[in-house]
């Protein structure tokens, strides 16, 4: 019956009664049946369950069912239940954290010279995505830098500045509040008697293949990149804080005798919407947490397979206590793929309903090493929070009519 | 050609860890010199997810062989000759 029908008497007795707990419980679940999802929609919607009752979305009650668990957190790895938020809050939350938290990265490279083997734009296309790091603290001080368009891109160019911000006229000209400087500068060769205590030379004369051994820099790193402080960064990148790749071994180049890369970058403040090498977090998801409802005991060597139909240590096995048989019970539903394989058997199809619950997040965040997974997060619902309050903002200029 | 910096799909750093695997893999553990196998390699480098693992795994550094076309190094030449 849809939940617009009318409802008969008795009914509406029972929903002014109000709901059991059980009831309520059922009602945060998606159902996951052989072939179909059903229930997927949220429910906290005025009017959704007919007359008799309000079930809209309300600040108190949201306020107690709100819950936060860790799993795990470790500094770049941590996972998470985010429990009684919709799942547009959620996805909000995760989409934040993959393009709209800002970071440091390398955005123009100029080549001075390059020999090597890498083409340029490979090569810069590689330096881009080294993810850099430096002081937090300093990294908040430095401004944003507004790319103008591409030389050749007329259309961009005739509405060049579409929005400047009065507060930082100088944004579209690189400076020390808005770019940061690095260069690298290496050039291979042979390993020499007097520089390095060994002849690449001869050691290959005699066999050697180990490029390390034969010649000196033939392979570039990240950690040879040099970061040169310009103007008032020196105080503010200076020891701890000095700007440098979260990875220092990053393998950027491989290079022979008498190649040489000389190239000056220049790093800018920039978010994942606009590249994916600004995205400080290299995965963010989230997942919900399956529900197992065995509705019937199942025993004895059925128990067994049932145990088999899941991932290890979601279902155990314990003693019933008059038949002394094996009984099936749910030990850890997290654990579950929710692969709905224990729905093809037929013995246990009218025995156990599976689902996932609607508003228990379970979410991953793996940073990239620039900022800690869980201060990320925090910064995704302070970001949220901003652009909230910017919309109300509009929305009440509009009302002015201003 | 050359390692990638990041993993196509997730973005993860993985151009530092290629060295780190082709010495796992490499490097003989026991008397029998049996080596260690990718996927055990793979998980001690901390590659969780199928989109990092086959970023590793199913690589090749061509980059090794076009290294050996050296226009501004014909030393190289000379000396595999007279040797």
């Amino acid at each position: 019956m849809p939940s617009w029908a009318p409802l008969s008497a008795t009914e509406l007795a029972e929903r002014q009664r109000g709901l059991s707990e059980e009831q309520l419980q059922q009602r945060r679940i998606v159902n996951v049946n052989p072939e179909t999802v059903t229930h997927v929609s949220a429910t906290d919607i005025p009017g959704h369950w007919g007359p008799g009752q309000d079930d809209s979305w309300d600040i108190e009650r949201f306020k107690q069912n709100l819950r936060f668990k860790f799993h795990q957190n470790k500094p770049y790895d941590s996972a998470f239940s985010l429990i009684g938020v919709d799942a547009s809050i959620a996805n909000a939350y995760r989409r934040i954290l993959m393009s709209e938290i800002p970071t440091l990265a390398i955005e123009d490279v100029f080549i001075f010279d390059n020999t090597t083997i890498i083409q340029d734009e490979v090569l810069a296309s590689r330096l881009g995505l080294i993810p850099l790091t430096g002081g937090q603290e300093a990294l908040t001080w430095l401004r944003w830098y507004r790319k103008p368009p591409p030389k050749d891109d007329f259309a961009s160019q005739a509405t060049w500045p579409y929005d400047v911000d009065d507060n930082d006229a100088d944004s579209a000209t690189p400076n020390d509040h808005n770019t940061i400087v690095i260069t690298l500068k290496v050039e291979c060769r042979w390993a020499t008697q007097a520089e390095d205590g060994r002849d690449g030379r001869r050691l290959a004369k005699e066999g050697e293949t180990d490029p390390n051994e034969r010649y000196v820099n033939s392979n570039i790193y990240a950690h040879q990149l040099v970061f040169e402080p310009q103007g008032d960064q020196a105080k503010h990148f200076s020891g701890e804080n000095a700007i440098k790749p979260v990875n220092p071994d990053i393998l950027i180049a491989k290079l022979r005798p008498g190649q040489r890369i000389n190239l000056r970058c220049h790093c800018i403040k920039g978010i994942g919407m606009d590249h994916a090498k600004y995205s400080p977090v290299a995965t963010a998801s989230y997942r919900l947490l399956p529900d197992i409802n065995i509705t019937q005991p199942i025993l004895g060597a059925d128990a067994k397979k049932f145990q088999r139909c899941f991932p290890r240590g979601v279902i155990d096995l314990v003693k019933d206590g008059d038949s002394r048989e094996e009984k099936a019970v749910v030990a850890d539903p997290m654990k579950d793929t929710v692969s709905r394989e224990c729905l093809r058997h037929d013995e246990f199809k009218d025995k156990v309903k599976l689902g996932r619950i609607r508003d228990h997040f379970i979410f991953s965040i793996e940073s990239t090493g620039q900022f800690e997974s869980d201060e990320l997060f925090l910064d995704s619902v302070r970001l949220l929070r901003a652009k909230a309050e910017r919309f109300n903002r509009h929305l009440t200029e509009l009302e002015d009519g201003r | 050609m050359i390692i990638p910096i990041r993993c196509f799909s997730c973005g993860k750093v993985i151009a530092d860890l290629y060295e780190r695997y082709v010495e796992l893999i490499g490097t003989p553990m026991d008397a029998e010199g049996n080596t260690m196998p990718d996927g055990d390699a793979m998980d001690e480098l901390g590659l969780n997810r199928y989109c990092c693992r086959r970023m590793i795994l199913t690589h090749v550094d061509l980059i090794e062989k076009l290294l050996r076309y050296n226009p501004a190094e014909r030393d190289i030449i000379k000396v595999a000759q007279r040797g």
